[in-house]
């Protein structure tokens, strides 16, 4: 794919915070294409959110960034305070795991749709409303809610609100950060569902931030693992998950509960995620992998055909539910 | 051995339990039973009543009716509340929650809070020695007794509110979403935990969660709440292999799956929505 027809692209983006030990974003490059839906799967703390708020130019003060991250050809990085506040309210936006946090219970949902319309000299008054009532039909919701405040929204109404205020200026990127993760499992569906409509309605490119690697494998095209602040293997949804080439991507989903599975006891992944205040060197995962060797340890593994990881051409991840994985 | 779930005398009885606010029925002639040794799932979306049940058991919440009885004792008829008495209690049934940092105290070491639990309800006993074997229990070692809540991570605060609810010899852990806030690799070394002391102890767990992997992975028969009712109960193994309400068909099939198909869950949600016998109960959707 050419970078005409991405609508994200970060190069090595590398984010350093002070009194850290090591980079929060260490090196990462990813692509979201036009009308793709691309997954970023990870442990908390792994930098899954700070990638995306970068998208955004959202940096934590003080952060040292090297790299570059373009939304539609441009780099956010270098934008001016202008530059950034048109790139928000029209070419990239935003939605966040708790509608109700981000909506304020004050106000009625059709000003909170249509002022940032207004704010950001989008869509004029008239024409905002005009957009919000057709986007409130494309989330499955009637004009009445115009008139009503969050407190009478469900949970997964109110994430439906979001999308549709997401999409008021019509962006090429949607970033979502967990959206359906406070949600009930059947309105989990409804909101995938949506957005998978929305996707190919608009032509909407999503970055979609999620812990749960069912739901990635169901919903998206391409799948970035990340570790540490490192994408540890990327690619389509089906390969790395029916056959993972990353140590850490085959003991994410050997630690799942599954549905399918025989109910015996999980592969647990000893130890935790290293921490910020640690320096790391060599493989970040080299102190819970199953196949750490010296070298491991001492050298740094660079991605070579979607994977990170010194012994990749030799492993073969079997693992204790072959076969039974998303999308296998 | 295990006996089968229903059998003579259950370690945990619960029958006839209701409970509205207001209009809602938030629990709706909830009955079951759970016996010595075993793991009870508890599934449903937020709002179906699996909290409020749980606070009843524990005694948090007050039922309008029904009964809950731990080998065989009356939870609910007594009203007296002294001192002995909530002790008594606190020894038969006890509580996990999903957020462990909002159950232990920011100021005072984790071996320092198993302390204070144990020299309430066992004064007589050398609490330092049982610290330690508590610690280790859960798989945290003796230095942990010194850190604060703060100091440790999500993982090892819940192996510190399974330690502390252990302390006290419990014969029932009501475990509510004990394992949603956290990691799979986390989540993973816990589960892992809870079935090794259930096989350890024989203590009996009534597992509340919204996700059906983990009931597969740990329970071993279900009940499933909709509206504020049981609308479907069996072994584990058979209601996720073959349910037979549409609810808890419609709870399977919204598990992200290859093949998924999110766009018929959602026709089918509300189709059963439409279907279903009006009820009074508000559609909520907050989580747990
Ligand atoms: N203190 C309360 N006051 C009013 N309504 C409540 C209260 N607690 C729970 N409810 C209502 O009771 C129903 C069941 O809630 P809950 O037991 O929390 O379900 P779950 O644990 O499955 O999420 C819901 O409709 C909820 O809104
Ligand atoms: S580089 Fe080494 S430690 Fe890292 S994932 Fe590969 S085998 Fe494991
Ligand atoms: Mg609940």
């Amino acid at each position: 794919m050419s970078a005409a027809t991405h609508v994200l692209e970060i190069d090595g983006l590398t984010l350093r915070l002070p009194r850290t030990a090591r980079p929060v974003l260490d090196g990462v490059d990813l692509t979201v294409g036009a009308s793709e839906i691309v997954a970023l799967v990870g442990e908390s703390g792994s930098g899954k959110s700070m990638t995306l708020r970068t998208a955004l130019g959202l940096l934590p003060r003080q952060a040292a960034v090297g790299g570059s991250v373009r939304v539609a050809g441009e780099d956010v990085l270098t934008m001016t305070p202008a530059r950034l506040r048109d790139l928000r309210a029209g070419t990239a936006s935003m939605i966040f795991q708790d509608p109700r946090a981000a909506i304020n219970p004050l106000r009625r949902l059709g000003d909170f749709l249509t002022e940032s319309a207004r704010i950001n000299g989008g869509a004029g008054g008239e024409r905002a409303v005009v957009r919000a009532r057709h986007l409130l039909a494309a989330v499955g919701l009637t004009d009445r809610v115009l008139s009503q405040y969050p407190h009478e929204l469900s949970g997964g109404m109110l994430q439906r609100i979001m999308i549709a205020s997401a999409l008021m200026n019509d962006p090429g990127l949607l970033l979502c950060d967990e959206p359906t993760t406070a949600l009930d499992v059947t309105t989990q569906a409804e909101i995938v569902a949506l957005l998978a409509d929305l996707r190919n309605t608009f032509g909407t490119g999503m970055l979609f931030v999620t812990h749960d690697l069912g739901l990635a494998a169901a919903i998206s095209d391409r799948v970035f693992v990340m570790y540490a602040g490192r994408i540890v293997e990327h690619g389509p949804a089906g390969s790395l998950f029916g056959a993972p080439r990353h140590p850490y991507t085959a003991a994410l989903l050997d630690s799942t509960p599954r549905l399918e599975a025989p109910s015996e006891r999980l592969a647990a992944i000893p130890g935790q995620p290293p921490d910020l205040r640690a320096p790391l060197s060599g493989c970040p995962f080299a102190a819970r992998c199953a196949y750490a060797i010296e070298r491991c340890r001492a050298e740094r593994p660079e991605p070579e055909n979607g994977v990170a990881c010194h012994r990749a051409g030799e492993l073969v991840l079997a693992t204790v539910r072959e076969g039974d994985r998303p999308r296998a | 051995m295990h006996e089968m779930t229903g059998g003579a005398d259950p370690v945990l009885r619960v029958s006839g339990l209701r409970k509205t606010y207001g209009v809602v029925r938030a629990v709706d002639d909830v009955s079951f039973t759970l016996d010595k040794g075993r793991s009870l799932g508890v599934v449903g979306e937020s709002g179906s009543g699996k909290t409020t049940t749980a606070r009843i058991i524990v005694g948090l919440e007050h039922a309008d009716t029904g009964q809950v009885a731990v080998a065989g004792r009356d939870r609910t008829e007594s009203r007296r509340h002294g001192r002995a008495e909530r002790l008594r209690r606190a020894r038969e049934v006890q509580m996990v929650f999903q957020d462990p940092f909002l159950s232990l105290d920011p100021r005072i070491p984790v071996g320092t809070a198993l302390r204070e639990t144990l020299r309430l309800h066992f004064p007589r006993r050398d609490g330092a020695a049982r610290v330690a074997e508590l610690l280790d229990q859960v798989g945290l070692g003796e230095r942990a007794a010194a850190a604060l809540p703060r100091e440790l991570s999500g993982g090892q605060r819940q192996r510190v509110a399974i330690a502390r609810a252990l302390a006290v010899e419990p014969a029932v852990l009501v475990l509510d979403e004990a394992v949603a806030a956290l990691d799979v690799s986390v989540q993973a070394q816990i589960l892992n935990l809870l079935a090794d002391i259930r096989e350890q102890t024989g203590i009996g767990y009534l597992f509340i969660t919204h996700d059906l992997g983990v009931v597969r992975c740990v329970t071993d028969d279900v009940v499933v709440m909709w509206r504020g009712a049981i609308v479907e109960r069996g072994p584990t193994e058979r209601v996720l292999a073959a349910p037979e309400h549409p609810y808890t068909r419609l709870l399977l099939d919204s598990v992200p799956r290859p093949g998924w198909d999110p766009g018929r869950v959602a026709a089918d949600r509300r189709a059963l929505a439409s279907t279903a016998a009006p009820s009074p109960s508000s559609p909520d959707h907050r989580k747990s």
